[in-house]
């Protein structure tokens, strides 16, 4: 059985999906169902009691076979993100943490310094820390080194939807790397999931996409079918490329030989 | 009647009152909020205990969408 392996966790799915920009509660819950993804993602909020629809702990709980992932998304520190995460276990219950700090809402790239930081300390609490960093081969060996269940590098910035524009970067920390790799942010499109996989991402981790496309449980289901089918190639192993042609039919005259 | 600071607006109580009071004012069933208090995490089985005092800060905060 191929599965992706997280801390003491196991997972047949490599789709991991955000909860964000869904038009509704409702939509969000039927694209998860559809995505097949058993480690979805939530952010910490103020309880607003005029807004108390927005709670997804209630409908994501009930829902089987989920593992919630909580970010520390509005921290733009290490000790934010340290205090957001311990609030978060509370909740969640399960010990995954998807570090993430960026404090400039511009261009929403991650601090590496604090992200480490906060990383190095939430490991050593017990935290299954997945951070969300640039595609950064050395950030992301110093990660694992201190203890962290994954690394999350970016394919592009955070909803922009322009691929894997990382992809060298990617294909470095992969081969390095002794922690799954998991392509976080930018994907626009399934192919670009495929392609993430081809490459050898344990997984990728799709919000935006799915969230405004047209049909979102549909999206849901084309990129756990994409997800599949890059990591199936990944495994039966691509073909070399060739700077020159090579016939894949014999070249042996027999039209002209009458 | 005191005065506490809930998610940053100010919110009049009943003096003596208890985390789950408050939990129960505001229509919350507490299950799926955490509850943390001068920036100490109440926990569920500590929150009918946990008397809120003039001036704390409190904030309740759930899980909402997120990537």
């Amino acid at each position: 059985m191929d599965s992706l392996q997280l801390g003491s966790y196991t997972f047949s799915s490599r789709l991991i999906l955000g909860t964000g920009k869904f038009s509704s509660a409702a939509v969000m819950l039927e694209a998860v169902r559809a995505s097949g993804a058993q480690l979805i993602t939530v952010a910490l909020r103020r309880f607003n009691r005029e807004q108390a629809e927005d709670d997804l702990f209630g409908p994501l709980s009930a829902m089987k076979g989920i593992t919630l992932m909580p970010n520390t998304s509005g921290a733009s520190t290490a000790a934010e993100a340290v205090r957001a995460a311990h609030i978060a276990r509370e909740l969640s219950g399960s010990a995954f943490i998807k570090v993430e700090i960026h404090p400039n809402p511009q261009h929403l790239m991650p601090d590496p310094i604090e992200t480490f930081e906060a990383a190095r300390i939430l490991a050593k609490e017990g935290f299954l820390v997945m951070p969300y960093i640039t595609a950064d081969p050395v950030l992301a060996k110093r990660l694992e080194e201190v203890g962290c269940a994954s690394v999350m590098p970016l394919g592009s910035a955070i909803g922009s939807g322009q691929g894997v524009a990382t992809a060298a970067m990617i294909e470095i920390i992969i081969r390095e790397s002794g922690i799954p790799v998991i392509v976080d942010a930018g994907l626009r499109s399934p192919s670009e999931a495929a392609h993430a996989m081809e490459m050898g991402c344990g997984a990728v981790l799709v919000n935006s996409a799915v969230a405004v496309a047209g049909n979102p449980p549909e999206m849901a289901e084309a990129f756990a079918e994409a997800v599949s089918a890059g990591r199936k190639a990944f495994r039966a192993g691509l073909m070399q490329k060739s700077g020159s042609a090579i016939a894949t039919s014999p070249l042996t005259t027999f039209l002209g030989t009458y | 009647m005191i005065t506490i600071e809930l998610n940053g607006q100010q919110q009049p109580l009943p003096a003596d009152s208890a985390v789950s009071d408050l939990l129960a004012i505001i229509g919350s069933d507490g299950k799926s909020v955490a509850v943390v208090v001068n920036e100490q995490i109440i926990r569920p089985d500590n929150r009918s205990a946990h008397l809120l005092h003039e001036g704390d800060k409190v904030e309740l905060l759930i899980f909402a969408g997120g990537g």
